[in-house]
């Protein structure tokens, strides 16, 4: 009983960890999105010499509008595994104290009137296991299309630069926006990385 | 755990409770049943830690399925911490419980089991053929509290009213009731805050013609005892952790 409570106790931390790495990502999408928005005006008041960073100042907005969106479904699924996984702990409780009654009563006179809700409970630890993988598999693709996200994000901070290089007295600014949106990604990066190891310490938990 | 028989004339009570396997460092805790036909109601059945052994001794008595009731005097965890539990176990039973424990009761787990209020003012339930009476205890020592009488076994079961807190080792019953008192002096002296609402009760209980007092803790109280305990109660001054403050 007591490495199970240990096991699910490593379980709930690991999401409620995700959860926490996430929501530093959400501060810093929300500073790039700022970025992007400064970034615009900037390119708008330097005219012509500005009109080629304009769609890239739009594209950055975007991705800092996706990586926010995605913060915010990846907790919303985080937050889903979290009670599904309490289901989960629910059932295997009750299971193990189910099963302790069976074994050490077998002389009781109406021990075999546990049988229905023993297996009650054993289909409700059998759909909260289906459940939680689902969720998990959810999860995953949500860290994936992220990483995706991310790396659009490098491509254009890479394209930024080679685009400011031409604006001249505005570069340095312009420049500025393309660093804090690479700094951005790598952050967000780590960030995910770290989520990966925590999903994939809840995923091992999960198998009974 | 030892499962007692205390009344079995057409319909029994039986109580659970001393369990030499009982975890180090619970409270010991009596449990009631009362079994009448194909029915059976649970009062106060416990904490999580005494789930398993109490549901092992019922089924000596009881299918899972007779059990078709609970009722938690209080919200207290040694009470009815179980409930997440019995809520898998019993699915389509209905807990009796004062009315305003309803939302606290619930943080237990309880996602099948029906909540069946009970009014400040008490009410009766049917068991099968008996008919069993919600005494308000309120105050005694919960906000919102409720005993069980039974007309018929002539028992009424007090929750922490006659409490004391004995070890697993000790009598049933209530043998030699003053040397029982220290037993339960500083419990009643300090887990009671009233004075009001115990000489409510007391005046309320001695309308009722009572064979057994049974506590969730400690010795059942039996025959003349009974008003012996109501006598001391009467003159026990409650709620003495305010006084300690002056």
């Amino acid at each position: 009983m007591t490495s199970s409570k240990h096991h699910a106790e490593d379980k709930f931390v690991a999401l409620a960890s995700i959860a926490a790495e996430l929501n530093s990502v959400m501060a810093v999408a929300w500073g790039v999105s700022l970025a992007a928005k400064n970034a615009k005006v900037i390119s708008a008041q330097s005219g012509d010499k500005g009109l080629g960073f304009q769609p890239i100042t739009e594209f950055i907005d975007e991705i800092a509008q996706q990586a926010m969106q995605g913060v915010q479904d990846i907790n919303n699924e985080a937050l889903h595994l979290t009670k599904i996984a309490v289901a989960e702990q629910r059932s295997v409780d009750a299971f193990r104290r189910f099963d302790s009654v069976r074994n050490k009563n077998d002389k009781a006179r109406y021990i075999g009137s546990m049988s229905i809700a023993m297996q009650r409970v054993e289909q409700h630890m059998l759909e909260s296991t289906q459940a939680m993988k689902k969720s998990l598999r959810n999860l995953n693709a949500l860290l994936e299309s992220m990483d995706e996200c991310m790396l659009s994000a490098r491509a254009i901070a890479s394209v930024s630069r080679i685009v400011t290089s031409n604006a001249q007295e505005y570069r340095d600014k312009l420049a500025l926006v393309a660093d804090d949106l690479d700094k951005a990604t790598v952050f967000i990066k780590e960030k995910l990385s770290d989520s990966y190891q925590h999903l994939k310490n809840v995923d091992m938990r999960s198998s009974r | 755990m030892k499962a007692t028989k205390l009344f079995d004339q057409g319909h029994q009570w039986i109580m659970f409770g001393r369990d030499p396997d009982k975890p180090q460092g619970i409270i010991d805790t009596n449990q009631y049943m009362v079994l009448a036909g194909n029915r059976a109601l649970l009062m106060d059945p416990g904490g999580i830690e005494v789930f398993a052994p109490m549901l092992g001794a019922i089924l000596h008595h009881a299918k899972v399925e007779q059990i078709t009731d609970l009722f938690a005097s209080h919200q207290d965890p040694d009470i009815i911490s179980s409930l997440g539990l019995w809520d898998q176990a019993l699915p389509h039973a209905k807990l009796h419980a004062p009315w305003i424990w309803e939302g606290f009761l619930r943080h237990f787990g309880m996602n099948n089991i029906q909540y069946a209020p009970i009014p400040d003012e008490g009410s009766r339930v049917s068991i099968g053929p008996v008919d069993l009476e919600f005494i308000p205890a309120h105050y005694l020592h919960a906000s919102g509290n409720f005993h069980v009488y039974d007309p018929k076994a002539k028992i009424l079961m007090s929750g922490d009213v006659g409490a004391a807190l004995e070890s697993t080792e000790s009598p049933l019953f209530v043998d030699g009731f003053e040397e029982h008192i220290p037993k339960m002096k500083m419990f009643h002296q300090r887990w009671m805050p009233s004075n009001r609402a115990k000489n409510d009760w007391i005046k309320r209980v001695r309308q009722l013609d009572i064979e057994y007092m049974a506590p969730q803790h400690g010795r059942i109280f039996k025959g003349d005892d009974v008003k012996r305990f109501l006598d001391w109660f009467e003159q026990l001054d409650v709620g003495v952790a305010i006084q300690a403050e002056k």
